[in-house]
């Protein structure tokens, strides 16, 4: 695979998981208990910057330790083609589950992870008062979703790991980046003193488009990355 | 509140555990606020707002010695709509958001 194509297929994989919305909820509590409770704007905004800040170092060091592993347990000889092809059905599986499940079917924007994560999350974003424990709570909302992002991080390591080590950092920062445009367009229209039930009602109108687009993407990345990847190779040899 | 005291709200817990409390006009009046305020409604009109609301709640609680949080929830929503119905869908589904 080529750099730009590599650098495409993290790119579209850091969409998907921006894509997700536990961060994003959650975030939108944590502004709203901030606001209810009379915080300064300028407080506000630091409590939703802290969080972004967790949102991104989690990914970060998830993204790094996921392709730390696979360096380790596979080193320089090149990943094998049966884990590609697992990789590929673990994102096609998920693409599909996302399509089925990915929201609860009532009334708001209640997601399919456990009901105790939840209330934890709810819980601890009424009680976040300092940008350390935003902090805190950006790295466990990335903890939470693990199952719906994990797909896309495991694509992105493998892809990363044939680049040169400049490009891999380069990947890596543009996974991060990317995977925060949700988080980063939420606190700016907060920011900018937008309503937020306004954001809510928006969200709750097009969950099913945001759902749909989130399940689509994931099976395009694993149809895509096995034919460039899997078929192409096994073609070649041929 | 209906006569010879306050009214009891039952709140539904975990595993369909329940237990009761007496009605808070405080933490009533504070949540609208909290509601209104995400609405970019000013300070003072806020406080307004959920003063009349909280009397509104507390006017329909007469005669009622024991209602649900969500009953309680609903009724403050429903009067709460025609003061500010972006505050009224926060209030409703604060706790469906995640």
């Amino acid at each position: 695979m080529d750099i730009p194509s590599s650098l495409a297929i993290v790119a579209l994989a850091a969409l998907i998981h921006a894509s997700f919305q536990l961060s994003v909820s959650v975030l939108t509590l944590l502004s709203g208990h901030a606001i209810g409770a009379r915080r300064s704007q300028a407080k506000v905004f630091r409590l939703a910057w802290g969080f972004i800040l967790g949102v991104g170092v989690m990914t970060l060091l998830l993204l790094s330790f996921i392709s730390l592993v696979l360096l380790h347990v596979f080193g320089n000889s090149g990943v094998p083609l049966i884990v590609w092809a697992i990789a590929c059905g673990l994102v096609l599986g998920i693409g599909i589950a996302v399509w089925l499940f990915y929201y609860r079917k009532e009334k708001g924007t209640k997601l399919w992870i456990p009901r105790s994560f939840a209330d934890h999350l709810s819980r601890r974003s009424k009680a976040t008062k300092h940008s350390v424990e935003a902090f805190s709570l950006g790295m466990t909302s990335v903890i939470a979703e693990l199952i719906f992002i994990i797909p896309s991080m495991i694509i992105s390591a493998l892809v990363l790991l044939q680049l040169p080590s400049m490009w891999q950092l380069i990947g890596i920062a543009v996974y991060v980046v990317i995977s925060l445009v949700g988080l980063l367009v939420v606190s700016t229209l907060v920011g900018g003193g937008h309503s937020l039930s306004k954001i809510q009602k928006w969200r709750e109108e097009n969950k099913g488009f945001l759902q749909f687009a989130a399940g689509s993407a994931l099976v395009v990345l694993g149809f895509f990355v096995y034919v460039h990847k899997i078929i192409a190779e096994v073609s070649g040899a041929i | 509140m209906h006569e010879g005291g306050t009214s009891h709200i039952i709140k539904r817990h975990d595993h369909g555990h329940h237990r009761s409390e007496q009605f808070d006009p405080d933490k009533m009046h504070k949540s609208i606020v909290a509601a209104c305020l995400s609405c970019a409604v000013p300070h003072g009109h806020a406080d307004s707002i959920a003063k009349r609301i909280t009397e509104e709640v507390e006017e329909w609680l007469q005669n009622r010695p024991e209602v649900t949080s969500d009953d309680l929830r609903r009724t403050a929503t429903h009067y709460l709509k025609t003061h500010h119905p972006d505050a009224a869908y926060l209030y409703e589904h604060h706790r469906s958001t995640l």
